[in-house]
């Protein structure tokens, strides 16, 4: 135990004498959680939008307003001369509504009209948004036209649970706290760790009889100290610039958080022992750490969309139970019956990690 | 009985001696194809200092890896203080070639962690840290950083941390490679002094030949297999060959003699009693097979040049090392440069550097202070000094790579903007940390140097074949860099650094740890260099290398203290110089330092160096004062100053 804390004491020498890594430490975590925050929006809002108006009668225009009701869409004004294709092809606009002639003759006269949408496939997630929200209006537009008769035999009464409001941030930040904590405490435990090598230090310990657990633990307990400052800072400020506040009982995100930080720190010490030289280890955390985290973890896809093959990886990502739990805290609320798994989960994993990582160094000797 | 199953044996009898600490028998060790250690079997007694010497890439670093239980050998077994090396770590301290210190953190720091790393209890720690901090003259340092002490300083901490949790075996690997010749000897003191006092056992490898000669036994070691192991005069006598110092009345007369002393028939051998001539500085070492034959055959061989003196010695063990490496045929090859562009534009004689007043402060720290100095095209120029006397940074300003704090400079003619590359191009520059690519094959870097340099595409492979036939590499080019052993990767570095026949060449350390064959191949090349107009400015450890110096300087703290030929600076050394062999050595050097200015008692192999100044008077007193140490004292005389003398003197005596 004595040697572990001398490790760790060791390390934070070291690391505080480096200013310039204290400074990064603490301001590229905020810097990524800015970024995120503010830039991730999911929900769309103004998209461009053609609608060719070729009957021009009062009914015609009536459905062309009610489709720029919302703040969903932005009119692009386009000639009537002009082929609609071509504002798709010169990306003016990502739809086309176009209106027959006799649109308002045929609803007056009670027959079925058809009015054609072209939408951008390019990006499949906004296609299917913009297909929804234009079968809305009409949906919409098509019930104020023939009133129903009443009452209709079933209704739909929504209430968005947790997130009344619908308020983004809510669900992008606390996301963003799993990619965070994740990343940079591993980066600095992974660089620490192969300093050493390259440095040719590692051979005064391996020279003594250290064992690899004592060096683990001891590089470990330091850059967990890290993380937490790190943490504590970066949750601090999302609570105060974002408006998070504790929906429920904080305690499964308060134990899960430490739990979750000396896995990302064991998962670079892994990357640590195995890579040999800085740089590899750079891009051993950024790739395998910071793409799993993004993409396998829920943060913005969900995790049911993910297929197969990949969908077992997303199993062994610790910053997706890390994210659940976040999101508990300060969305859900519903404390520890709740996501008792996923803090047993990131437990485990970081376990997992440690083994490994032990099992890798546990020779303490060159390699050949 | 082959010798190999005679030293199988000796080895046995020694592992049933109960002083034997260390024993290996058989140790091989292979890298994938490789093989670095190829059988290996030798036996380390308690309380002994055992010297492995031999040349890079033998095996040596390898073999204490091996040693210290941080690696795993193929096959053999090896046992430390009866048990594998990997159970007796905590009873070992290892001292790694590179420094295994934590430039970041504080000397304290540093040895607090080791401390931990040991088991050391507390109150032991601060016991053993300041005793040890105390015998390495480290206590002012101890809050300063250890990337700011310097090389010798580093060592010495290095030291420290492996002396503070009182190991019985000390394992070092070339600690005094790139360490000033103060401060090796005080290194070597402070072994001495902990193989003496605490009856620490030392296994040590070194490149300098003049230290391995206070080892108590010496194995030379070569292509991972031990060659030779005795002490040092058995390895002496085995040699049987005689070594005559002869010193000539003109030193403009050596490179003459050398030649005729080696004779043309290089290739018929019969008639000469000749085995070896080596020049240095202003006298020739030849090795012959006879002392009766052998002066014979050099009178007759010098003709009509004329000489002073000629001595018959004791082989060194340097003239052991290099006639047994040469028996086995790996001496490195001298290869002219090829296709050597005629140097037309260049006057010669002309001045090639000049500097005037040069200064340079880091922050309040003036590290280089009104430096005057001026090179000429051909001419060979050594800079010594102390480690931290400001050599390097002086290097770093005259090849334009820092701009001096005062002073003015002249470079190739030019005294304005001396980064453009229109003269970077006819600069060399070797720098003391490797400027090789590690993850780069051999032949990768040297054609990244050619293309850097822009030599012509006609001339690369015929340049790059020439610096891997120099290094001995050839067909090894596709080698990666970073496996070579720390001497070859020097070898490579200076290649790639004359590559495009610089017209000023900067070299600093080019030889530190390199072994004793390589370094006089380096001279040989350096000399070409020099014939053909190149400039150089030079700078070593090895003061018997500085001999080849037409001119030098000595720093010390920044400025130029001394400067001149090596003749005019021993001729300008006060007092007079006395060799004396003793017995035991190391108690006559302590006792005459607590006498004298420790700069006048300096140890040089297996004897000692002091300089008096009224030799009637002091003489006799340096006698009754060794005789009531009861010291005896084989022999004494008077000698001419090395140049290694007038450099402890000089820069003891300016350093304070």
């Amino acid at each position: 135990m004595k040697r572990i804390l001398a490790q760790a004491r060791k390390e934070l020498s070291q690391f505080w004498r480096d200013r310039l890594t204290v400074a990064l430490a603490i301001v590229l975590p905020l810097l990524t959680l800015f970024i995120f925050g503010f830039a991730i929006r999911l929900g769309s809002q103004d998209l461009p939008l053609v609608v060719q108006d070729l009957d021009i009668s009062p009914h015609s225009r009536a459905y062309g307003e009610q489709l720029f009701a919302t703040n969903q869409f932005k009119p692009v004004p386009w000639p009537l001369d002009r082929p609609v294709a071509a504002a798709l092809d010169q990306g003016q606009a990502k739809a086309v509504v176009v209106i027959p002639p006799d649109f308002q003759r045929q609803i007056t006269q009670g027959q079925p009209v058809t009015i054609q949408v072209l939408i951008d496939g390019t990006d499949a997630n906004n296609a299917r948004f913009l297909q929804n929200a234009i079968r809305a209006t009409t949906n919409a537009f098509n019930q104020s036209l023939v009133p129903q008769p009443l009452p209709l035999p079933v209704t739909v009464a929504t209430r968005l649970w947790f997130n009344p409001g619908r308020q983004e941030s809510l669900f992008i930040v606390p996301g963003v706290l799993g990619v965070v904590l994740w990343i940079f405490p591993s980066l600095l435990a992974a660089i620490a760790m192969v300093r050493e090598k390259e440095r040719g230090t590692i051979i005064q310990v391996y020279a003594s009889d250290l064992r690899a657990e004592e060096l683990l633990l001891g590089k470990g307990l330091a850059y967990l100290g890290v993380g937490l400052v790190e943490a504590l800072v970066v949750i601090g400020l999302a609570m105060v610039i974002f408006g998070l506040g504790f929906a429920g009982d904080p305690t499964p995100f308060l134990l899960g958080t430490p739990i979750f930080l000396a896995a990302a720190v064991m998962f670079g010490l892994f990357v640590g022992v195995r890579a040999n030289s800085q740089n590899a280890a750079v891009q051993g955390v950024a790739l395998v750490g910071f793409l799993t985290a993004l993409l396998l973890s829920g943060f913005i896809y969900p995790l049911a969309n993910i297929p197969f093959p990949l969908s077992m990886v997303s199993n062994v990502v610790p910053a997706r139970y890390y994210i659940a739990l976040s999101r508990d805290a300060f969305v859900r609320g519903s404390g520890w019956p709740g996501v008792w798994w996923q803090v047993g989960m990131i437990l485990v994993l970081g376990l997992v990690l440690f083994a490994v990582a032990r099992r890798l160094l546990h020779r303490m000797k060159l390699p050949d | 009985m082959s010798p190999k199953l005679l030293a199988l044996l000796k080895v046995d009898q020694l592992a049933k001696d109960s002083a034997a600490v260390i024993t290996v028998r058989g140790l091989q060790k292979r890298y994938r194809s490789t093989v670095a250690v190829a059988g290996l079997d030798l036996a380390v007694q308690r309380g002994e200092i055992f010297g492995l010497i031999g040349p890079d890439g033998a095996g040596k670093t390898t073999t204490f890896h091996v040693l210290a239980g941080v690696m795993e050998a193929s096959a053999g077994d090896v046992q430390v203080l009866g048990r594998p090396p990997g159970q007796a770590r905590m009873q070992m301290g290892y001292l790694t070639q590179q420094f295994s210190l934590y430039l970041d953190l504080s000397l304290e720091e540093n040895l607090r962690y080791t401390a931990g790393l040991r088991r050391v209890p507390p109150a032991r720690y601060v016991e053993r840290r300041d005793r040890y901090l105390e015998l390495m003259a480290l206590t002012p340092f101890v809050n300063r950083r250890a990337g700011q002490l310097s090389g010798g300083m580093k060592q010495k901490l290095a030291l420290c941390c492996a002396l503070v949790s009182q190991p019985q075996i000390l394992l070092l690997d070339e600690p005094t490679t790139g360490v000033d010749p103060v401060s090796r000897r005080e290194f070597w003191d402070v072994i001495a002094t902990l193989a003496a006092t605490e009856g620490t056992t030392i296994v040590v490898a070194t490149p300098y030949l003049d230290e391995a000669e206070r080892c108590d036994r010496v194995a030379l070691m070569s292509a991972g297999q031990i060659q030779q192991l005795g002490t040092v005069p058995e390895l002496r006598q085995s040699l049987g060959l005689h070594r005559l110092e002869v010193h000539l009345a003109q030193a403009s007369d050596l490179g003459r003699a050398e030649v005729a002393l080696v004779g043309e028939e290089m290739g018929d051998r019969g008639g000469t009693v000749i085995v070896d001539v080596q020049t240095f500085g202003d006298r020739l070492d030849v090795l012959v097979a006879d002392r009766q034959a052998g002066p014979q055959q050099v009178r007759s061989r010098l003709g009509d040049i004329a000489y002073v003196d000629l001595t018959l010695m004791p082989p060194t063990l340097e003239n052991v090392f290099v006639t047994r490496l040469r028996q086995q045929g790996s001496d490195p090859p001298f290869i002219p440069f090829p296709e050597q562009t005629p140097r037309a534009a260049t006057p010669a004689a002309g001045v090639a550097i000049k500097a005037e007043k040069l200064g340079k402060t880091f922050g309040d720290f003036r590290a280089v202070d009104d430096v005057t100095l001026t090179i000429r095209h051909g001419e060979i120029y050594g800079l010594l000094g102390a480690n931290g006397a400001g050599k390097t940074t002086t290097i770093k300003m005259l090849c334009g790579l820092l701009v001096p704090t005062s002073g003015a400079m002249e470079l190739a003619g030019e005294k304005q903007d001396l980064r453009r590359s229109a003269i970077r191009q006819r600069l060399g520059y070797m720098s003391q940390k490797f400027t090789l690519y590690d993850d780069l094959t051999i032949r990768q870097n040297l054609e990244f140097y050619c293309g850097v340099y822009g030599i012509r595409r006609s001339q690369r492979r015929a340049r790059i074949d020439w610096v891997l036939a120099t290094c001995g590499l050839e067909g090894q080019g596709q080698l990666m860099t970073g496996r070579l052993p720390q001497g070859w990767k020097q070898r490579v570095a200076f290649g790639a650094s004359v590559m495009h026949e610089p017209e000023i060449l900067f070299l600093d350390e080019p030889t530190s740890g390199v072994d004793p064959l390589a370094r006089r191949q380096f001279w040989r090349l350096i000399a070409d260099l020099a014939r053909q107009g190149t400039a150089i400015l030079v700078t070593t450890h090895y003061l018997e290398e500085a001999e080849h110096c037409n001119r030098m300087g000595f720093m010390v703290a920044g400025r130029l203290v001394a400067q001149g030929s090596p003749q005019e600076i021993k001729a300008s050394q006060p007092g007079q110089l006395l060799e004396l062999v003793a017995e035991p050595l190391q108690a006559a050097s302590n006792c005459l330092k607590a006498a004298m200015a420790p700069w006048r008692v300096a140890m040089f192999g297996d004897r000692l160096h002091v300089v008096v100044d009224e030799p009637p008077q002091d003489i006799p007193q340096l006698r009754s004062r060794l005789q009531a140490a009861h010291i005896t004292l084989h022999q004494l005389r008077p000698i001419p100053f090395t140049l290694e003398d007038a450099f402890i003197g000089i820069v003891q005596r300016a350093g304070g």
